[in-house]
């Protein structure tokens, strides 16, 4: 992008509540969808934070009451230190990116012209206008030759989505509000957009707040997730492994679901666990020194490299013979190999499916770095469970105990993790 | 009376033919166009506010009810033997349809349009002129489309107010007056085929200012 960076803003939510007239009859009395009630959270610049919750809990309202297509009945919506409420009106509008379920392109204009909506508000001469939109077409994967003229009636839900994004994107703002952004899309072209907004996040580096009822894709998008409960209450707002780790109420808890260990694993890669070494041998070494060095390995197996440090295979102690040298042949084919940034849930699935207790980490040239272990995993997935589950909170009586290896061990069997190979 | 086709006038009078087309094409036109401008405005108000869509289609509904001899009768001794006197009628009776047609349009576009519109930071003014506006394009074509041909034929009763009035009706009421078939059947003709070219240059129109309708009709 050849755009100045704007610098990503931090928002903060001051007090903000919405009150929406109670309506009489049968509805008195009960909590107003959409209401929100006294929150105040800080989204720091350059974070994306997921709003997520069941629906009616305000999570939108809250989303809407930042470009104030709602206004707040009381507090205030801070953009880096400045009141929102004060600004006009357009102004801020169009400092804020906005992506909506429905995307609501404007069906009679071409995808080019959509793109660049608001530099067009703001006045952009005409040729950056078009350089823009072809940057902005480029940028979310459609090729602007092909794309350019098309109305948006004659684009797939998918492809509509990313000009959505785009649009979005076109004065670069420093702030994007995206309710619900991926939810009409398939599942598949849902997954795949995500990763893709993923990396360009990554250069992006935007305040993002992300609407969603999908606590996977909150768990998944977000940097921060604020769990919403009815009422317009925030449950919890933390670090996606905090709330699955520690859940601060039942509503969480049961919100997050019964597989929150897994989705740990979902979070966490090969690099955040520390790594077993290996007894390294090569071939050609004398057997009765790779022995003596097997000796005080507690693996039981040693790891037969080649030059290049690539994994030959295991030759298990009592395979190695007393004399002679070391050859290929007498290695048992390698186990599963992953790299640094494979997530631990696909690199525990890896290991489940080849049936072995051990993986073999390797970089990207394929070189050894260490070995990976089901326990190691295991123990990672109690690590995030030192504070207990709202659960066991309950039923031991206590708010702060901390949970003994036996419970977590049985907490991570509830969470339908196979326990640690013994 | 004689129902035979009197080729020798019809050959005659392509000329008066001519000059009754300027007559009529001026009359329509004036009323329509009037009548668009008056109902955009009457939509644009009953969208915002929409409490006042249902005494405007009332009102306009009564308009559309008084007969038209009645009409011009009413207005002659205010406005004269005028071609304001013509007009006011034909204006009127284009309103019900009008308003009608607009505020559908505007309703036609999507919430979601709306809404995209609002957060990216359009005035409301930026918004009526630049989405809803366009958007209603093909709503409100369809209206004038039915206007205009309504026109043409309400048109040709204005040649009572005499003869510098009603385009082609004047044949028609000329030709009456004197059991002339022929010219009646000029007339009847002429407007018919006026309502039709008409009626077909309007589409034309349409389909030139909305690519993206017809863009939306093929993928659908």
């Amino acid at each position: 992008m050849t755009e100045s960076r704007h610098q990503a803003a931090v928002v903060e939510f001051d007090h903000v509540t919405k009150h929406y007239d109670v309506p009489t009859g049968k509805a008195a009395g009960k909590p107003t969808p959409g209401a929100v009630n006294d929150l105040s959270l800080v989204v720091p610049a350059g974070k994306i934070c997921c709003l997520v919750g069941p629906s009616g809990c305000g999570k939108t309202t809250s989303l809407k009451m930042v470009n104030r297509l709602i206004e707040p009945t009381s507090g205030r919506i801070l953009i880096d230190g400045t009141d929102a409420g004060a600004r006009e009106l357009t102004d801020l509008r169009r400092s804020i990116g906005y992506v909506i379920q429905q995307v609501g392109l404007f069906p009679h204009q071409t995808i080019g012209e959509n793109v660049v909506t608001v530099p067009r508000l703001l006045g952009w001469p005409k040729a950056r206008q078009r350089e823009r939109s072809e940057e902005l077409l480029g940028l979310v994967g459609l090729d602007p030759a092909k794309y350019r003229d098309r109305f948006p009636a004659q684009l797939s839900g998918g492809e509509r989505q990313r000009v959505g994004v785009a649009r979005a994107l076109a004065a670069d703002p420093p702030i994007m509000l995206m309710d619900e952004p991926f939810g009409a899309v398939d599942p598949i072209v849902r997954d795949r957009l995500q990763n893709e907004f993923l990396r360009l996040q990554e250069t992006l580096a935007k305040t993002i707040l992300f609407v969603t009822h999908d606590i996977d894709e909150a768990i998944k998008m977000g940097n921060l997730v604020a769990v919403f409960q009815t009422g317009g209450v925030l449950a919890q707002f933390g670090p996606p492994l905090e709330i699955l780790a520690a859940p601060a109420s039942e509503f969480v808890a049961r919100f997050v679901g019964q597989d929150r260990g897994l989705k740990r694993l979902s979070l966490l890669r090969v690099s955040d666990v520390v790594l077993l070494r290996p007894t390294i041998v090569r071939p050609g070494e004398p057997a009765a020194q790779a022995k003596a060095r097997a000796k005080d390995d507690p693996q039981g197996y040693v790891l037969l490299v080649d030059q290049a440090d690539r994994p030959l295979g295991w030759i298990a102690h009592r395979d190695i013979p007393d004399f002679g040298e070391l050859v290929e042949a007498m290695a048992n084919p390698v186990s599963p190999t992953v790299n640094r940034r494979t997530t631990l849930k696909d690199a525990l699935s890896m290991m489940l499916d080849a049936d072995v207790q051990t993986g073999i980490v390797v970089d990207r040239n394929g070189a050894v770095q260490g070995l990976l272990t089901v326990e190691a995993v295991a123990q990672k997935m109690r690590e995030g469970e030192h504070a207990p589950t709202y659960d066991q909170a309950a039923a031991d009586g206590t708010e702060d105990a901390a949970a003994t290896p036996g419970e977590a061990d049985l907490a991570a069997a509830a969470a339908g993790t196979p326990p640690p190979a013994s | 009376m004689d129902i035979s086709v009197d080729w020798n006038w019809v050959f005659n009078h392509f000329g008066a033919m001519w000059t009754r087309f300027l007559q009529h094409l001026q009359l329509v036109v004036i009323a329509v166009v009037a009548g668009f401008v008056i109902a955009l405005i009457l939509a644009v108000w009953s969208y915002r506010r929409p409490t006042v869509y249902g005494p405007i289609t009332a009102v306009t509904g009564l308009l559309y009810t008084i007969p038209s001899l009645a009409a011009f009768a009413l207005l002659r001794p205010i406005t004269g033997l005028t071609l304001l006197t013509a007009l006011i009628p034909l204006t009127t009776y284009t309103l019900l349809i009008l308003v009608r047609s607009n505020v559908a349009g505007f309703q036609s576009v999507p919430a979601e349009v709306l809404e995209a519109a609002e957060g990216m930071g359009y005035t409301r003014r930026q918004r009526l002129l630049r989405v809803e506006l366009p958007l209603a394009v093909p709503l409100i074509m369809s209206g004038i489309r039915l206007a205009t041909v309504t026109t043409i034929g309400l048109a040709t009763v204005a040649s009572i107010l005499g003869e510098t009035f009603g385009g082609f009706g004047f044949f028609i009421t000329e030709g009456l007056n004197q059991f002339f078939l022929t010219e009646v059947y000029v007339g009847a003709i002429l407007s018919i085929i006026f309502a039709f070219a008409a009626d077909a240059l309007l589409v034309r129109i349409e389909r030139l200012i909305t690519p993206w309708a017809r863009a939306r009709a093929e993928t659908a």
